[in-house]
């Protein structure tokens, strides 16, 4: 299983990062005042290690501090480098460390990207072990619980559509209508910007210096969870395309799963479609063709289009008929290993080629995420597969999908203190719809 | 690539543990980068550095005038504190190889960044 999940990661996370470290540098990325404090806080003189440091917006908060900058992308990594930053490429679950060398380590946005709950043990636990007795760590991750919402499910993919990241940094101020942004952006803003919502703009006249000082443009980020926010005129462009979003079953559970179903046969192929991606539909319909109203109108809607509302009105999972883009260029592809069983679920092989990671090899296996919707207005809650055709947008190939597992309230302390015996939890909190844990290394009594 | 990032790095190879430490360098392009002196930052660092591992790799880049060890009252010694300020920030390793002692795996730099991936069959699982 831990090769899948490596598989899911290279395809979902990394991938993702190295085609999309250009448009990082091109947005300014908001740096969270909770861990700009923490490494303020840090005695003169400290070593400072940033795992998963990106662009290295982090890298020079404290000039006090000598702080280290590592990441798994190289082109993230060269991003920072050219900004002066000290830094490396390395894996987090694997760190180049000697023990205890560091007096301080932050993990802002990274282990939401590993796929399993082991792996994401395995990187903190690497992170303590190169932390010096009373030494502190930081940990911010994607939370699952949001502002009066919460996701469906934990494992989610995030369309990241570069053609309107592009379009955003070129953008001038929009108009204001007063709605806030609402969605559910990637809160950590992870080097540059929301995935989902580049709410970031150069001219922007929406300062939210109160957040933090040398950020530039707030980001929606900050947006998320203020009220009466600046309309982000960036909707207007989107479409459907970020109402498409993807969740996923676990690998965890894939692996659960599977194991139960050794003691049975898999029935047909429609078994894994089921269960494995399913896409949350879009609340009213708007997923048909011809249905392009405004996305503007509506108060908040896309924020309720992809979290659960604790209403009775939202509509069940629709269950979709899964199959893989084949993206062209340098665009990421959506593929499912033969037999393996994967990210996607099922062992059924059938109708599935693995179209290859890499070139143009062998026949690609012409397979599409169809967005489905139900043919009746909200709140019908159907439960059966109604396609209405290939969407634009999940083929379009500028769209990368990042993989996430969002954590649900104490679940991130509960890994701590289960697994990691020589992490003590200092304090958690909930910043801005992500989880914040901050640990210490506990000192040897000997 | 800084000494003082040097200083830290230890090869994750599968099997090789605390022999991972300290790698061999090989440097083709080294920069001279000046930084801000800042005594006491630097003096703080001074008890966080493995001796030998610095003085190894100095002597590969053919640094005169490392200090061998702390010397004693090193907090109130500037000359020793520019020293060592040099060595552990100014210099900057460009082009060049980080080699595991134990595997013999060369991890290269490149453009002043070293890339310590490993491969699937070299980590430890």
């Amino acid at each position: 299983m831990d090769q899948e999940a490596a598989q899911l990661e290279k395809q979902h996370v990394h991938a993702v990062y190295e085609s999309t470290a250009s448009d990082f540098s091109a947005l300014q990325s908001k740096a969270w005042p909770r861990v700009r404090q923490f490494l303020l806080e840090q005695r003169p003189g400290s070593l400072v290690a940033d795992i998963g440091c990106g662009t290295g917006k982090y890298l020079k908060v404290n000039s006090q501090v000598h702080t280290l900058g590592c990441d798994y992308c190289g082109p993230l990594v060269e991003i920072a480098r050219n900004r002066g930053c000290e830094v490396m490429v390395c894996d987090n679950l694997n760190l180049p460390f000697r023990d205890q060398g560091f007096d301080a380590v932050i993990s802002i946005g990274v282990i939401h990207h590993f796929s399993t709950k082991q792996r994401r043990i395995r990187a903190i636990k690497e992170m303590a072990r190169v932390l010096v007795p009373g030494g502190q760590l930081m940990i911010y991750v994607w939370a699952m619980e949001q502002k009066n919402r919460h996701f469906e499910k934990q494992d989610v993919l995030v369309p990241w559509n570069r053609a309107l990241c592009s379009q955003l940094c070129s953008e001038s101020s929009p108009s204001r209508t007063g709605r806030p942004c609402g969605h559910p952006c990637d809160p950590l803003c992870s080097d540059g910007g929301c995935s989902v919502c580049f709410k970031e703009r150069r001219s922007s006249t929406r300062s939210h210096s109160v957040d933090c000082a040398p950020a530039g443009p707030g980001t929606c980020c900050a947006s998320i969870s203020k009220e009466g926010e600046e309309e982000n005129g960036f909707y207007h462009a989107i479409g459907k395309s970020f109402r498409s979003w993807f969740f996923s079953r676990s690998l965890d559970e894939s692996t659960l799963r599977k194991q139960t179903e050794r003691a049975r046969p898999m029935k047909n192929p429609e078994v894994w479609a089921n269960s494995t991606v399913s896409v949350q539909p879009a609340r009213h319909s708007r997923l048909g063709s011809d249905h392009q109203e405004p996305f503007s109108t509506r108060e908040g809607s896309f924020d309720e289009e992809v979290f659960m509302e604790t209403s009775p009105q939202s509509l069940g999972w629709l269950k979709v008929e899964s199959t893989v883009t084949h993206f062209n260029g340098d665009c990421q592809r959506i593929v499912r290993r033969k037999g393996s069983g994967g990210f996607l679920g099922s062992d059924d092989a059938e109708d599935c080629e693995d179209a290859g990671h890499s070139g143009g090899g062998g026949p690609a296996a012409r397979r599409t995420f169809r967005s489905v919707c139900a043919s009746s207005p909200a709140g019908s809650g159907t439960d059966h597969a109604a396609s209405v055709g290939e969407q634009q947008d999940t083929a379009d190939p500028r769209v990368f999908m990042r993989y996430y597992h969002v954590f649900r309230e104490g679940e991130l302390c509960g890994l701590l203190k289960e697994n990691v015996s020589d992490l003590h939890v200092v304090s958690s909190a909930n910043d801005h719809g992500n989880w914040c844990v901050i640990a210490e290394k506990k000192v040897n009594r000997d | 690539m800084k000494l003082l990032t040097h200083n830290l790095l230890s090869s994750h190879v599968r099997g090789v543990g605390p022999r991972g430490f300290p790698l061999r360098l090989q440097a083709t392009e080294v920069r001279i980068n000046p930084v801000e002196f800042n005594p006491e930052f630097v003096a703080r660092m001074i008890p966080k550095v493995e001796w030998a591992a610095l003085l190894e790799a100095a002597d590969t880049l053919h640094l005169v005038e490392v200090p061998q060890g702390p010397i004693q009252d090193y907090e109130h010694d500037e000359n020793f504190l520019r020293k060592m300020h040099h060595v552990l920030l100014e210099v900057d390793v460009v082009e060049g190889t980080l080699q595991c002692p134990e595997s013999g795996r060369l991890f290269p730099i490149s453009r002043g960044i070293p890339n310590m991936l490993l491969n699937d069959e070299e980590t430890e699982s």
